[in-house]
């Protein structure tokens, strides 16, 4: 792809996430990359969106996680607010799968005809389901497949959809809440805070308002009504949505004057994204932070309801202070949005600086700490909910780690590979759990006997 | 099956190398061979479980460690850190002060170097038999105090002794001088057949080991000194 | 400061921008040491003899100190230097509080005097960053080196540089210094409590000459001072935990801190919270000890309670059977038929959901301090670590402590504190030793008594003169009392056999001091985690 798509495409992302920042979502900057400041939940809502993935957004009601989710989606897939707004999934105890997926189309049923309604939700490629821990838990688990691999299955008819983004908002935990499933939390690629944006910002929204008007489009939110609901194939009438998603990004350009992302320009994103490699480093660093993460001596493997052993060695790593195995859904994740992250910046190659940004948030909601890690923690001053905090400084820590044997790791990385090629080399050996995974993927027998 | 580290084949790492790494590494190798060569002789001494303190005994560890030192390339200090080594005992599996003191005489007497220092001022532990057999043209300062048996069995070297002295300070020494800053301990100069003992301190006991059947009171030549003033030889009392 | 000069000195009619050249620089050895967590460093009109500045991780160059060195240097390498040495100090040495600490523990082991242990351990980290520097990139330092104005100790470090970085300093003699010194592995940080005892060592003598010279005056290092402005309030708090676990005593802990007492003061500026000081408080080693041993013991977090709703949901589907109420039928899911294999009624169940937190209790802790009881100033104290860990769980859930600390209690050998949050004089009390005979007030802890019926921790060998009537006291009462005594004795029996009808009291012997701790943990997360 030639040098001025990459440029113009990479604009555009930066234009969208410049009007969303100066027009609808008022925040403060927490995140400094390459020396560039960003509000956190804004640009990886953006990221996430750009890479077909699934941010968990938290924060205290009413401080915009479902805006910003919504914004973000109407921009980058030219879907109408209004249309947004109508395919929503709200959490609340008395949602059925009826009301999320979809419906038989109860006069053909009548007729002897099992055909399927389905819902707004499942169609649209931008996916928003609010207050995701006021659904019950065997709720939760209905929507697992979909969430995962938008592959959505009512009675005996299927949508998978061609491209999508997931959003979920999450109030913190009080009385008339649930906690989020396992499953379905590993499925969320990042985990993020929708934070207060300070007094000043705050009076200014009241006095203001964010102007989401412009996001809307009454007619062509009409017309999408009317494709959704038509009974023809999935295929089809995602292709009469999108030339009525394209109006409205000519809409954007000619309104507000913010550019905006056609389906071929995602998808080149997208493979744009997926082309630009990992420097050295930041694969070393991300084997790293997998081994700490995964790595028992006594155990062969992380393991939840398997505590630490007596004396273990290994106590000064974060494996002594987890008690899940970090899945495989991470690595995913830290790849993607890192990946997302370096486009995004222009970079040539994913950095440890990029990864160093993306980690905490891919990790925040997948790691389990023990509960004396927790209380150790739990009363440090911070700026972040203490999951994000306790995701940050393990990442701090870990990177660290890494800056202090970089040189030994690559060595030992260089050499793993040689050996793996039938060379016959020595295996190095160091304290790091790393370097015992490598020699055990060597072959080597390296656990406690 | 996938080469899961292929994406650092191309990594030609070498470590930049300081001298510091030089320094250290041929450091640790030379420690390691005097280790080893005073575990060999600490498991032939100790086969009996008991250590002795018996003429035959204490000749026989010196020649044994004698045979394990020789070819052996170090200097001063190397020696001085194998005894903080020996010190802090929770590297090395036992530590018996007589044959490790041995040793370290036989380290010292066979150094390249005429004029050591070394420092038991900084060990907890006491070492005995530091200076056993020094040769004639070696010097060794022993900053701080120091076990039994300095400086026995002397053969003409020079042995300083920058505090005090234990029991039995210059036993069976043949030549040479002892200065010993502080006080010595009992038996001091006991079956000392030649060389000086200079004390400037005080001095518990004189030996007074008979030899032979006579029933007298010798020290077989050599003198010692007490704050500057000749103390031995007396005159030959009669038991 | 803007970091502008009207006129390039040269007269090329460049201007010269200190700022962006800072940021190109700084971007350049970011990158060379893997982009450590470090804000952007800064200018400041410092001495020109100081060369940066480093407090709370951010790192500031002195402007008239680089202006100095570059009539010889060019200002990109001066700063270069000058960042790598202050950048590796964040990386290898000391890398933290505890670190830090711990390496002058040692130098003060070794060397006896407070100042020679301070320059020593600074010497040391120096020798360490720097050494880490050269080993990891090409770097300008050594050029930086050849500049800069030596007293004897620095030439003395410089000799050992030229010896193992292999360059050339400029210096001659030190010969038999330096060659001891090149033989310390300063890259392995496991050994490096071992390595600054043989550093200091080895400096001793030139350390005292160079002291006696100075006659006392404090004289800057010209590569910057380590004092502990360097750290976070946080990372002194955090490291002041890691210090009291792994010191051997409270003497031993005590040792360092009082040294550095007033950086400490300064770098975590007092607050009641962390430290338990007050305004114009000076720091109680020894109360500080056990605050900070007590935080390693941390009870789990306190999760929010979970209850049933009360409310019945839609939970799963199952075949409908004739016979079944048919209120509960899906239509949906039943295709609007009623037939016995294609209707389904909703299964429902009760939701769990967050419920309240319940008040907590507050809490009365009464420790003996008779002379049958180690003193917590000179030996680790179990008792007192025991009664801390307890009185830190409840702070923790916001509840009040009161301590009742007795001995010959009707000579006043007590102390009575009032329930109170302020940790300092919980501490306090806890921590005072009388020493004497062993007999209570039954007035005094009456008077600490209260309606909301607080929990009670007793901590005593239990050889109290007047035990009957604390047996008496405890059997009125309602109070959780857990009851935590060393050793078996008469009056234990006798305690046991009264108490053994109460359910509210828990009494546990201990023959392992080490274990109060944890008995004392279990019985509060008991309480206030079940």
């Amino acid at each position: 792809m030639p040098q001025e798509t990459n440029g113009a495409l990479r604009e555009t992302a930066h234009d969208i996430h410049r009007y969303i920042g100066d027009n609808l979502y008022f925040s403060r900057p927490d995140l400094e990359v390459k020396g560039e400041k960003f509000n956190s939940a804004l640009l990886l809502t953006l990221l996430t969106g750009l890479r077909q993935g699934k941010a968990l957004i938290i924060g205290e009601p009413g401080l915009g996680k479902t805006t910003s989710a919504e914004y973000v989606c109407s921009l980058l897939y030219r879907v109408p607010l209004g249309t947004i707004w109508g395919s929503e999934v709200s959490g609340h105890p008395e949602q059925t799968e009826e009301k999320i997926i979809g419906r038989p189309d109860l006069g053909r049923l009548n007729q002897g005809e099992e055909v399927v309604v389905w819902s707004h939700f499942v169609l649209l490629p931008t996916k928003i389901v609010d207050e995701i821990n006021r659904l019950p838990e065997t709720k939760q688990s209905m929507i697992l497949d979909g969430v995962d691999r938008g592959n959505w299955e009512y009675l005996n008819d299927s949508v998978i959809n061609r491209e999508y983004c997931l959003f979920a908002t999450a109030n913190y935990q009080d009385g008339g809440t649930n906690t989020i499933i396992a499953p379905l939390i590993d499925r969320f690629d990042i985990m993020v805070e929708s934070k207060h944006p300070g007094p000043n910002l705050a009076f200014h929204i009241g006095m203001t308002g964010a102007n989401g008007s412009g996001l809307r489009n009454e007619e062509l939110e009409r017309g999408l009504h009317r494709v959704l609901n038509q009974r023809g194939s999935y295929e089809d009438r995602m292709e009469q949505a999108e030339e009525l998603c394209n109006q409205f990004g000519e809409a954007l350009t000619r309104g507000p004057g913010v550019r905006t992302l056609s389906r071929s320009d995602r998808e080149t994103i997208r493979s744009q994204m997926d082309e630009i490699p990992f420097d050295v480093d930041a694969n070393a660093f991300l084997r790293l932070v997998l081994s700490e993460l995964s790595f028992c001596y006594h155990y062969g493997q992380r393991r939840f309801h398997e505590g630490c052993a007596d004396g273990c060695h290994f106590t000064s790593y974060l494996c002594h202070t987890v008690r899940n195995c970090i899945s495989n859904r991470f690595p995913k994740s830290a790849r993607a949005l890192s990946q997302a992250l370096a486009w995004f910046l222009g970079e040539e190659q994913v950095g440890l600086e990029h990864l160093r940004a993306i980690l905490p948030f891919t990790l925040a909601h997948r790691i389990q700490w023990k509960e004396e890690t927790m209380a150790r923690r739990e009363k440090e001053s911070r700026q972040d909910p203490l999951p994000i905090y306790m995701a940050k400084e393990a990442v701090r820590e870990m990177h660290r780690r890494y800056i202090e044997q970089a040189p030994q790791l690559k060595s030992a990385l260089a050499a793993a590979c040689k050996i793996t090629d039938g060379e016959a080399l020595e295996p190095t050996q160091g304290d790091h759990p790393i370097y015992w995974e490598i020699r055990r993927d060597l072959g080597e027998e390296v656990l406690d006997r | 099956m996938k080469n899961p580290f292929q994406d650092f084949r191309s990594v030609q790492y070498r470590k930049r190398e300081i001298p510091l790494d030089r320094i250290v590494r041929e450091k640790e190798e030379t420690l390691e061979l005097l280790v080893q060569g005073y575990l060999q002789l600490v498991e032939e001494e100790v086969r009996d479980l008991v250590w002795l303190v018996e003429e035959s005994k204490v000749e026989k560890a010196y020649n044994a460690a004698i045979k394990r030192i020789d070819g052996s390339q170090y200097d001063p200090d190397d020696i001085d850190e194998f005894c903080a080594l020996l010190d802090s005992s929770d590297k090395l599996p036992y530590l018996i002060s007589g044959p490790a003191g041995i040793y370290i005489s036989a380290l010292v007497n066979c150094a390249r170097e005429d004029h050591i220092v070394l420092s038991p001022k900084d060990y907890e532990r006491s070492f005995h038999f530091l200076g056993y057999k020094l040769p004639e043209g070696k010097t060794l300062v022993l900053q701080g105090d120091v076990g039994d048996f300095a400086g026995s069995g002397l053969f003409g070297g020079r042995l300083i002794v920058e505090g005090s002295a234990g029991n039995w300070c210059g036993a069976g020494m043949m030549k040479g001088e002892i200065r010993v800053a502080n006080n010595t301990g009992q038996n001091t100069g006991e079956w000392m057949r030649g060389g000086e003992i200079h004390v400037d301190g005080t001095i518990q006991s004189v030996g007074t080991k008979f030899y032979g059947n006579t029933g007298y009171r010798v020290l077989f030549g050599g003198k010692i000194y007490q704050k500057g003033k000749l103390l031995v030889p007396r005159a030959l009392v009669k038991e | 400061m803007t970091g502008r000069c009207p006129e390039d000195e040269k007269g090329t009619g460049v201007r010269k921008d200190w700022d962006a050249l800072l940021r190109e620089v700084w971007a350049k050895v970011r990158e060379g040491h893997l982009f450590p967590e470090l804000p952007q460093p800064e200018w400041s009109d410092g001495q020109e003899r100081v060369a940066l500045e480093i407090k709370d991780k951010k790192i500031a160059l002195s402007r008239p100190f680089v202006e100095r060195m570059s009539e010889n240097m060019a200002e990109a390498e001066v700063m270069e230097g000058l960042l790598d040495h202050a950048v590796s100090h964040h990386l290898s040495c000391p890398w933290d509080f505890p670190t830090h600490m711990r390496l002058y523990g040692e130098a003060k082991k070794t060397l006896k005097e407070p100042r020679l242990a301070q320059l020593a351990t600074d010497y040391f980290m120096d020798v360490v960053a720097d050494t880490y520097v050269m080993r990891q990139r090409e770097t300008p330092l050594p050029k930086l080196y050849e500049q800069l104005q030596r007293d004897r100790v620095d030439e003395a470090i410089h000799a050992l540089y030229q010896r193992i970085w292999g360059v050339d300093l400029g210096i001659e003699g030190h010969e038999t210094i330096s060659r001891r010194l090149s033989r310390i592995p300063y890259l392995d940080r496991q050994r490096w409590t071992d390595s600054i005892r043989r550093f200091s060592k080895v400096l001793h003598s030139l350390l005292v000459e160079e002291e006696e010279e100075q006659d006392g005056a404090d004289e800057d290092n010209p590569m910057g001072n380590h004092d502990l402005q360097q750290y976070s309030a946080q990372e002194v708090e955090s490291g002041l935990q890691d210090l009291a676990r792994e010191a051997a005593s409270p003497a031993e802990f005590k040792e360092i801190v009082e040294d550095f007492e007033e950086e400490i003061l300064e770098a975590t500026e007092p607050n009641e919270e962390g430290m338990g000081l007050g305004p114009g408080r000076s720091l109680d080693a020894d109360v500080l000890y056990y605050m900070k041993l007590a935080e390693n013991y941390a009870l789990p977090v306190c999760t929010m309670p979970t209850r049933k709703s009360g409310s019945l949901y839609p939970h799963h589907h199952a075949p409908w059977e004739v016979g079944m109420p048919y209120r509960e039928i899906d239509p949906w899911t039943s295709f609007g038929k009623i037939m016995p294999g294609i209707t389904q009624i909703w299964k429902r169940r009760e939701g769990d959901i967050f419920g309240e937190e319940e008040d907590v209790p507050d809490c009365l802790i009464m420790i003996d301090s008779s002379g049958s009881m180690p003193n917590p100033k000179r030996h680790l104290s179990y008792a007192v670590l025991g009664a801390a860990c307890a009185a830190e769980a409840y702070l923790r859930r916001d509840a009040r402590v009161a301590v009742y600390n007795f001995s010959d209690a009707h000579v006043g050998g007590r102390r009575n504190l009032n329930y109170t949050d302020h940790r300092f004089d919980i501490y306090s009390s806890l921590c005072h030793y009388f020493g004497g005979g062993t007999r209570l007030q039954i007035e005094d802890i009456e008077a600490l008594q209260r309606d909301d019926v607080p929990d009670i921790f007793l901590i005593t060998d239990m050889q109290i003169t007047n035990l009957a009537a604390l047996i008496e006291l405890f059997k009125e009462r309602a109070n959780r009392v857990t009851a935590v005594h060393i050793g078996d004795n008469d009056s234990v029996r006798t305690f046991r056999r009264s108490m053994a009808p109460r359910k509210n009291v828990s009494i546990f012997a201990v023959e392992d001091k080490q274990s109060i701790p944890a008995i004392v943990l279990g019985k509060v997360k008991e309480y206030l985690y079940s």
